[in-house]
């Protein structure tokens, strides 16, 4: 899929006493859930207005009923749920007060939804064109399929939806909700999960069908960015009950509410050159780095390591350092190979090629052949905190077991001991240690997943995209405990991620990997500065800030093709230790190198 | 998909050559010397020699096995030691009358179980479910001799509508059969529906939660619409291979019904043959059951191939 | 962030695993339900002697083919036995050899099913295949020939029981194993070079025991109806042992004149076997397994 050039969202200023008559009302909403013969509320009081030809946008962490809200739109209830209070008013209808046939029409005809997962979302056992034929409307498939920018529609239109890339299957997604030409747009985090290149295209994508056909739009997200991004009105929701709401620009410029506050402030930035730290008051503060002593020895090093998948190569000649006390981040899309890296140096896959070597010995060897003292300097912590501790093992246990495995504690007593004192440097309450993870909250867990990987007294630590499941005013704590630790306990980190804002905030060195080789790598500060390949311009040109006003932070994206070449595989733009992979441009023929 | 066809294919020979081996292991390595098993602790020496040298005994066992797999693939499966007949032509005969009760059985058990099974799953927590839910749960609970004990009494001793025992031997024609197979039929078949019911309700109610269905009814689809033509497809799936195993399960099943009813099928062969230690026939009906389990999850795989383009379109990219 | 994070998901102390796991259970009627069926048969079973005068294999020619009465309350069989002394020491056999045989079956069944899970490759594909092979042979032909080869002892059902339904089990095991075996947990332990049994104990084995529970359960309701399948078919219990399949066989020709002879030992087998599903079916349901998904 190609990347459009992006284009700033149309965002109409609000004219006072001129607002057109909301097409989407809801009155006083409330939701319950019943568990347990019990009702549980998960919406409450919930009032909000769409007029036409305009998005508003929920926004909330997990668990603030955002979800919930925008399918009453359609008429939709998880199974187990019911009204408790309030009214859906869509184009003139009361949405629950609809017979089963009017709510049928209306479903598709006037309200359509896109959800988060397309490749779920999809009927894996019909073509992708019955399924948009299905959608009802008058509009012959191959022109919905080229009106959302996809190649060969009547080719496409014969195809299953596993055939197609994630993107695609987005983009089959909008068409079909489009397909009967309703009023209005339900998006249900659209473009979680894609990458942010395929993010920016889809984002792009939906502002200018939603200009074409004057849709009136409600956007769920939980990234302030995509909001800021194509928002006219933002409704800030906690726990099932809004706690704002305001024209984009004036809830981005001056927030009122605390709440709303301390999540735009928790929000990590291009520019910010260190970690966030937010205030209870939403006081935001930059904390600036501390730089890496110098003389630091190299704990890690890498040198031409290439993993193979079968025939498949997974990452190519890949080389790096990291000494103690620093953090590198390896930044790059989904399939750039950062995580088989990572799982490499882990000691999970075992290299085709090149050699890997730490303090004390080499790492070319799987786990289970390196020796026990080697394998304790080198621990993982997963993206995953849900699926990262022992669902039937208390969190001490957890913490407990590699103390004892690896020898670091002798004796039961002592290794309890141990244990709390792990926890409590993860900022816990060591009183946890007897919790079941599913008795913690999602932050908590990935801390006991961190505490669980500094057992072992590693000194170094591969997070692998820690903070991405996490909600972001957590994201922004777990972040900050990190930077603590590699400060206290001068750890060497190879930091994993895919988001640029927190990699500028935390790491010392980047290194942005596409199709498993590396294209730039340097200081921090000097590739933000000066990205030399175009496809860490693209990254950072696709990257969506939360500020309605802001600028790309690049914006010259061109067509490029790889033009290292034997030895002569770098241009050096001369800060410090940045380089770049050699590149020469499509757009114009003559020019090579760094522009 | 010709690949994985082929590959499918490749497997069921590969199990079928196990299986061969395994039945074979098992019939001969019984302990202590086959010809006395057969004939008994006071035969003559004289007869169990001869019966040695019928059975080919002291050449090694490996050659008597591919003399017997070599015999079974032309269709010779040796002599029976009761009989005296072919093993082959004897137990195609049983077979064939099996097989008309197996036809029936599996075309009541696997229409209605299917229609029941969606059923209690689109109406989940209903009261259409829990009756399904129930009646299939002691049907599963119940053995097939109970059923079988309870129909005659219902429908021979009762109403006598359906003859209790059959009297003709295994030549009978189809048509002095037909009267007796509709008992064993339906015991058979309620014991093997109370599965299928369940295993489709099941199927049927993950996919109802699916993301897809959701989608495909908030496009403003039919319920009707919905259910066939996004939910089924999927949900027929898992389904598919229940429904094989039951198949492959009905060649044991007949056993014991068959012996209630007297019916000459396969299952009354295996139990007099294993009465009368007729190793031969034994061979010969372990082999045919490997051939029918086999066969019922190929013709399985090969429906969920139809079913899943996923199977369908393998090798295309994306 | 100085501060300690103390804000819990859940204010109550974690409860043991085994508590939590009998919480759940009571929170099931059909399990409750189901368990308590069972129980009531094996209580039975054990105090037989207890709940009947009569000896279970006591001919009294006098008596036989009693309709109940005071005396006999269901009757006596075609030998003047005591029908319902004859139900309830009937359990016995059954309950016996089905547990005995299950537990046996369900051990090495999780065993294998966990070993392929977690060793993959070559040694899954092997085993898979010969496992398919061993399923491909009906279970009750493979009975019949262990059985008239070996005698019909108890410790011989058990064996082949064992070796038929091994495969089964292993199956399901295995297919619940593979879905633990991606969870960072274990690739965690692995990380740290942890052996395969220590991983296997440690973390497959604690997340898959709601399954291994389903799955005895179900297998046990399989047993039983399989046990009492040979004893009708005259090779299980020996006569005169007091056995329900062994009963039907024996007085289903009489069944016009005395009924109860054929229904008691019915009755008595089908609530057992109810029982042993409604306990899978509700387990499966409290703890979230779905068994029927993973296939027979």
């Amino acid at each position: 899929m190609t990347t459009s050039t992006p284009e700033g969202s149309p965002m109409h200023p609000i004219a006072p006493g001129d607002s057109p008559p909301p097409i989407v009302s809801v009155n006083s909403l409330s939701v319950a859930y019943r568990s347990g013969g019990r009702d549980v509320p998960v919406v409450h009081e919930v009032s909000l207005d769409v007029a036409k030809g305009r998005t508003l946008a929920l926004v909330g962490e997990s668990g603030s009923g955002k979800s919930t809200v925008a399918a009453t739109l359609l008429g939709h209830l998880r199974h187990g749920s019911r009204i408790t209070g309030g009214s859906v008013r869509v184009d003139g209808h009361d949405v629950f007060a609809l017979p089963a046939r009017e709510l049928r029409r209306l479903r598709g005809g006037t309200v359509a939804m896109v959800g988060q997962n397309a490749g779920q979302a999809l009927t894996p056992t019909m073509r992708i064109g019955r399924q948009i034929e299905e959608a009802g409307g008058t509009v012959p498939v191959a022109d919905l399929l080229e009106q959302v920018r996809l190649p060969r529609p009547a080719e496409l239109a014969r195809r299953y939806p596993h055939e197609l890339s994630g993107g695609q299957q987005q983009r089959v997604a909008i068409a079909m909700a489009i397909a009967a030409r309703p009023k209005v747009l339900v998006l249900d985090e659209p473009t979680t999960g894609l990458d942010v290149v395929t993010q920016r295209g889809v984002l792009d994508l939906i502002a200018a069908l939603r200009d074409e056909l004057g849709l009136a739009a409600v956007l769920v997200s939980h990234d302030l960015g995509v909001v800021a991004h194509m928002a006219d009105e933002v409704c800030v929701l906690k726990s099932g009950r809004v706690v704002e709401t305001a024209a984009t620009r004036q809830l981005f410029a001056d927030p009122q509410d605390p709440y709303t506050k301390r999540l735009l402030a928790s929000v990590p930035r291009l520019d910010d050159t260190g970690l966030a730290v937010v205030a209870e008051s939403g006081e935001r503060e930059v904390r600036p780095k501390v730089p890496v002593p110098e003389g630091s020895p190299v704990a890690v090093s890498a040198h031409d390591v290439t993993v193979d998948y079968g025939s498949s190569r997974a990452v190519d000649g890949v080389s790096f350092d990291v000494r103690r006390g620093e953090v590198v981040a390896l930044v790059g899309e989904s399939g750039s190979g950062k995580s088989t890296l990572a799982w490499t140096l882990a000691g999970l896959r075992t290299p085709s090629g090149g050699t890997m070597t730490h303090e004390t010995g080499d790492l070319a060897r799987p786990a289970h052949r390196r020796p026990l003292a080697l394998r304790r300097r080198i621990q993982l912590v997963f993206q995953n905190a849900d699926t990262s501790l022992n669902p039937r093992r208390s969190v001490g246990d957890a913490v407990r077991h590699p103390l004892r495995f690896f020898g670091t504690a002798t004796g039961r007593t002592e290794a309890t001991e141990q244990a709390r004192r792990l926890i409590t440097d993860v900022r816990l309450d060591p009183a946890l240690a007897e919790r079941l993870p599913a008795q913690l909250s999602g932050g908590q867990r990935q801390r006991i997943g961190i505490a669980r990987a500094l057992a072992g007294e590693p000194d170094v630590l591969i997070a692998d995209e820690i903070t991405t499941a996490l909600d972001v005013s957590v994201q922004a704590d777990v972040l900050r405990l990190l930077d603590d630790l590699r400060r206290e306990r001068d750890l060497a980190c190879l930091f994993i991620s895919h988001d640029l804002a927190v990699v500028r905030g935390i790491a010392d060195r980047v290194v942005v990997l596409r199709h498993g080789v590396v294209v730039e790598e340097g200081p921090t500060e000097a590739v933000f500065a000066a990205p030399g390949h175009p496809y860490t311009r693209q990254l950072m040109a696709a990257a969506l800030e939360p500020d309605p006003d802001a600028q790309p932070y690049v914006d010259d994206t061109v067509d490029w093709a790889d033009a290292a070449d034997g030895d002569d595989i770098w241009t050096d733009p001369g800060d410090g230790g940045h380089r770049v992979r050699r590149w020469r441009s499509l757009n114009a023929p003559v020019a090579e190198g760094v522009s | 998909m010709l690949s994985f066809v082929l590959r499918r294919l490749a497997s069921a020979v590969g199990t079928l050559f196990l299986s061969s081996v395994l039945v074979f292991l098992a019939v001969q390595a019984l302990p202590g010397d086959v010809a006395t098993q057969i004939l008994g602790k006071d035969a003559t020496p004289d007869a169990v020699a001869a019966l040695r040298d019928q059975l080919g005994l002291d050449r090694p066992a490996w050659e008597r096995y591919f003399d017997w797999i070599k015999g079974a693939l032309h269709g010779d499966f040796g002599t029976s030691l009761v009989s005296g007949k072919g093993v082959g032509g004897e137990v195609a005969m049983y077979l064939g009358n099996s097989a008309l009760i197996a036809l029936v059985t599996v075309l009541f058990a696997v229409t209605g179980s299917l229609v029941l099974g969606i059923l209690a799953g689109l109406y989940r927590d209903r009261w259409p479910d829990h009756l399904i839910s129930t009646v299939s749960l002691i049907g599963m609970s119940v053995p097939e001799f109970v059923v079988a004990t309870v129909l005659v009494l219902c429908f021979s001793v009762a109403l006598p509508w359906f003859p209790a025992v059959v009297l003709y031997g295994p030549d009978a024609s189809v048509g002095q059969l037909l009267p007796a197979v509709w008992l064993p039929a339906l015991a058979l078949a309620v014991v093997m529906a109370a599965y299928i019911v369940r295993m489709a309700r099941t199927s049927v109610i993950d996919v109802m939660a699916g993301e897809y269905v959701t989608t495909a009814r908030l496009k403003g689809l039919s319920t009707w619409r919905v259910v066939t033509r996004h939910a089924l497809p999927s949900a027929l799936l898992p389904t598919l291979h229940v429904i094989a195993l039951n198949v492959a399960w009905l060649i044991g099943g007949v056993a014991v019904v068959e012996n209630v009813f007297n019916y000459p099928g396969i299952g009354k062969l295996m139990l007099s043959s294993v009465q009368n230690r007729d190793l031969p026939i034994i061979q010969a009906i372990a082999l045919v059951s490997a051939v029918v389990y086999v066969c019922c999850n190929l013709a399985a795989d090969l429906g969920a191939m139809a079913l899943n383009p996923r199977l369908r379109t393998r090798g295309r990219t994306r | 962030m100085t501060t300690l994070d103390t804000t819990p998901a859940a204010v109550a102390p974690g409860p043991r695993a085994a508590t939590r796991a009998w919480r759940t259970l009571r929170s099931s009627r059909t399990a409750t339900v189901g368990l308590a069926i069972v129980a009531v048969h094996v209580l039975i079973a054990l105090l037989a002697p207890l709940l009947t005068s009569y000896d279970p294999i006591a001919n009294d020619a006098s008596h036989a083919l009693l309709g109940p009465s005071a005396d006999h309350w269901a009757g006596t069989d075609q030998y003047g036995r005591d029908v319902l002394a004859r139900v309830l020491y009937g359990g016995r056999y059954a309950l016996g050899v089905s547990v005995t045989a299950t537990l046996v079956t369900v051990a090495l069944g999780t065993v294998v099913g966990c070993a392929a899970a977690l060793r993959g490759g070559w040694f899954d594909d092997v085993l898979g295949r010969i496992l398919d092979a061993v399923l491909s042979i009906p279970s009750i032909l493979a009975l019949l020939v262990v059985v008239t080869a070996l005698g019909t002892g108890p410790a011989v059902i058990v064996l082949a029981i064992a070796v038929s339904y091994v495969p089964q089990v292993a199956r399901v095991v295995r297919g619940a194993a593979l879905a633990v075996v991606p969870m960072d947990y274990v690739t965690a332990a692995r990380a740290r070079g942890e052996s395969t049994w220590s991983i296997l104990r440690r973390e497959v084995l604690p997340n898959i025991t709601d399954v291994v529970c389903v799955e005895f359960a179900m297998r046990a309701s399989w047993v039983v109806l399989l046990i009492s399948s040979l004893s009708f078919l005259g090779f299980g219990a020996d006569p005169p042992t007091p056995d329900w399949g062994l009963m039907v066989a024996e007085n289903r020709t009489a069944i016009t004149v005395v009924p109860m002879a054929s229904l008691a030992p019915i009755i008595a087998l089908a609530t057992l076997v109810v029982g042993l599903n409604l306990a899978a079916d509700g387990l499966s349901k409290a703890w979230g397994v779905d068994r029927i998904r993973e296939g027979l």
